[in-house]
C-alpha cells in the first residue's frame, strides 16, 4: 500500500478498500490526534475531534479534489473543531482577548510570575491559540510553511510571524532550561 | 530566492521562525540562507546556537499517542464497498451450497434441473398429445375431448 500515491489511496478508500482506509488512518490519525491534543489538552476531547475529523473525511472522499494533502485537509478540519470547542469553553474571553499577551519581550517579569516551568509541554500549552497551532504544525509535525499556512487558513507571512512569536515566548519562558541545553 | 537577494536580516528572521535546521526552512529560500550562513558563519553563530537549543527542547516534547481503539472506531465508520456481481454469486452459492460448491453434487443438481425443465416443457408443449388422442379414438371411436364436453 505504501507504493500507492495518496490520490490512489484515497480513491480506493472511498470505494471501500479496507487496506487503503487502514493505511490512510494509520498515516494521518496520529498527527490529527496530537494536533488536537495540543490544542485541547484533553485526551478524550482530542479523540472526539479525531473521530469527527475522519467521519467528515469518509464523507468527503468520494468527491475528493487533490488540492491539498490529506494531512493538511485533516488538520484544517481538526483545528476548526478545536477552535469551536475552545470558543464554547471561553465565550467571553475569546471575544475580548483573542490572543494572550505575548510575554516574550519581558522574560524577567515572566520568570518572576507565579507560573512555574513545568516542561516544554506545559509551556507549549500556555502559548496563545494561534501560536500553538503554528508551532504544532510546523515545528512538531514537520509541515512545510505552505502546508501549515493552508491548514490554518493564514498567509505564509502570518504563519512565519506566529512561529517567531511562539519561539520567542518559549525561549523567554524556558531560558534556564535552554542555558542548560547549550552547555 | 537567490543568494544575492538574501539578506542577513531575512536569514535571521527565518532562523527565528523555523529554527536552526535547514530542513525546516521554506523550500524557496533554503539554498540562499544556507549559502549566506556558509559565507558569514560568525554573523549567524549566536542565532543558530539559540535556535538549535530550542529545537532540541521541542524534540523532547512528548504528546500522548492515540489509543488503538480509536483507529478501530474510525475504521468501523469507514465506507463499505458496494456489492459486486461476484459477491452476489458468492452469497447465492453460499446459500445453495453452504459447504462450498462441489462439482459432482453440482453436476447432479444440474442434471436434476435439466430433467425437470425438459419434462415440464415436453408436457406443456403438447408433444405426444396427438398420439394418445389417436389411440383413444381408435379404441372408442370418439374424441376424448368431445366425451368430456358432453359429460359436462
Amino acid at each position: 500500500m505504501s507504493g500507492l500515491s495518496e490520490l490512489d489511496q484515497i480513491t480506493r478508500a472511498a470505494s471501500g478498500d479496507r487496506a487503503a482506509q487502514a493505511a490512510l488512518v494509520n498515516r494521518n490519525m496520529p498527527i490529527v490526534f496530537r494536533v488536537a491534543y495540543r490544542m485541547l489538552q484533553d485526551r478524550a476531547e482530542a479523540e472526539d475531534v479525531t473521530q469527527e475529523t475522519f467521519l467528515r473525511a469518509w464523507k468527503a472522499l468520494p468527491d475528493w479534489q487533490p488540492k491539498a494533502k490529506f494531512s493538511t485537509w485533516a488538520c484544517t478540519v481538526a483545528l476548526n473543531l478545536c477552535r469551536d470547542r475552545l470558543r464554547k469553553k471561553k465565550p467571553v474571553l475569546m471575544d475580548e482577548l483573542p490572543e494572550r499577551v505575548d510575554t516574550a519581550l519581558r522574560p524577567e517579569e515572566y520568570l518572576s510570575s507565579q507560573q512555574t516551568l513545568k516542561g516544554i509541554e506545559a509551556n507549549i500549552a500556555a502559548l496563545p491559540e494561534r501560536q500553538r497551532e503554528a508551532l504544532s504544525l510546523c515545528a512538531l509535525e514537520g509541515m512545510t510553511n505552505i502546508e501549515a499556512a493552508a491548514a490554518m487558513d493564514v498567509s505564509v507571512r502570518a504563519l512565519e510571524s506566529l512561529l517567531a512569536r511562539a519561539r520567542r515566548t518559549l525561549k523567554a519562558r524556558m531560558i534556564g532550561v535552554l542555558a542548560g541545553e547549550k552547555q | 530566492m537567490t543568494r544575492e537577494k538574501m539578506t542577513v536580516e531575512r536569514a535571521l528572521e527565518l532562523i527565528e521562525a523555523f529554527g536552526a535546521e535547514p530542513g525546516g526552512w521554506p523550500d524557496d529560500e533554503r539554498d540562499a540562507v544556507s549559502a549566506l550562513i556558509e559565507a558569514e558563519p560568525d554573523t549567524f553563530a549566536k542565532a543558530l546556537s539559540e535556535a538549535r537549543a530550542l529545537d532540541q527542547l521541542l524534540l523532547s516534547e512528548a504528546s500522548p499517542e492515540p489509543s488503538a481503539e480509536l483507529a478501530a472506531t474510525i475504521l468501523a465508520n469507514a465506507p463499505v464497498a458496494a456489492p459486486t456481481r461476484n459477491s452476489i454469486f458468492d452469497g447465492l452459492s453460499s446459500v445453495l451450497f453452504p459447504r462450498g460448491v462441489r462439482w459432482p453434487a453440482g453436476a447432479a443438481f444440474a442434471s436434476l434441473m435439466m430433467g425437470l425443465v425438459g419434462g415440464y416443457a415436453y408436457a406443456s408443449g403438447g408433444v405426444g398429445y396427438d398420439q394418445a388422442d389417436a389411440v383413444y379414438y381408435a379404441a372408442f371411436g370418439v374424441d376424448s375431448d368431445e366425451t368430456w364436453l358432453s359429460l359436462e
